[in-house]
């Protein structure tokens, strides 16, 4: 089973022991002046961008539907990795990275939602959630499609209960079994797959009324 | 790597399947799972996230080893 990993306190201090592969000089230069589309990030540990670059888009993508704003979703990935970055000593490879990774996260988003700013923010969802979302060499309709598409995935997720909505977006990434999902939300298989009935049925009935 | 896995997934795709019955959009989606993971792959990170990140990291200080690497480091050593 998995060592579960507490990263809601506070960060780790200076002396946070991080993994042998990541003893880079951490002071290395990064990309020099502001990046741009074709830029490629310059890693002070190149074995850290190994993992971004695998993991990041899902983090991301469960950050932003969980969250529903893409501003506090791009906020909670980076956040998410920072805190993977200094806790990294800590993993033992007990259990997937990918599932370490999403532990931080739904605790990271959690308290997102929990904070009062949540409660009171505006969301600019409509206006910035597509620009970097879609492949250019998507047609003018596929691109429609797929905002629409992607705006009545979010509205029917915002209906529905926080649990649910998580244990949808986590079966989804198909490297997760009911296991792994239930040691992540600390209940038994067996209530994981109840719930997910049941949130199925919720998201489909929410789902048509956005018709 | 538990070998059981890729059979209980199996089984996981096929209830998500039969509970779910079809969605209908421009497209048609077997599962909420399937119309998720659509949605996931047409949604990606901002680029400037990436360097975000790593400009962060990169002000972090020297990482140490944990005492389990620099015991197995040490017992490599002298092997």
């Amino acid at each position: 089973m998995a060592k579960p990993v507490e990263v809601e306190s506070s960060f780790v201090s200076d002396n946070a022991r991080q993994a042998e592969a990541l003893s880079v000089s951490a002071s290395t230069p990064v990309a020099d002046g502001p990046p741009s589309a074709g830029d490629q990030p310059k890693w002070a540990s190149p074995e850290f961008g190994a993992i971004y670059e695998e993991h990041s888009r899902q983090i991301y993508y469960v950050a932003l539907r969980f969250l529903g704003d893409p501003t506090q979703a791009e906020d909670a990935t980076h956040d998410v990795f920072l805190k993977a970055y200094r806790k990294l000593g800590e993993f033992r490879g007990e259990s997937a990275m990918r599932t370490w990774l999403y532990r931080i996260t739904i605790n990271h988003c959690r308290n997102v939602l929990q904070t009062w700013h949540q409660r009171n923010m505006v969301s600019n969802a409509d206006d910035s959630l597509w620009e970097t979302a879609v492949a250019a060499a998507e047609s003018p309709l596929r691109v429609l499609e797929i905002k629409e598409l992607g705006q009545r995935i979010q509205q029917t997720l915002d209906g529905l209960p926080p649990e649910y909505r998580l244990l949808l977006l986590l079966v989804a990434d198909q490297q997760m079994s009911y296991k792994e999902i239930a040691t992540l939300t600390e209940q038994s298989p067996d209530a994981v797959r109840g719930k997910l009935h049941r949130a199925r049925k919720a998201f489909i009935a929410q789902f048509q009324k956005f018709t | 790597m538990n070998p059981k896995i890729p059979k209980l997934q199996q089984q996981q795709k096929q209830e998500a399947v039969e509970q779910t019955g079809q969605l209908r959009t421009a497209r048609e989606f077997a599962s909420v799972e399937e119309m998720l993971r659509d949605d996931a792959a047409q949604t990606s990170p901002p680029p400037r996230l990436a360097h975000r990140v790593a400009e962060s990291i990169a002000k972090e200080p020297k990482p140490e080893r944990s005492w389990w690497q620099r015991l197995f480091s040490r017992r490599s050593a002298d092997l």
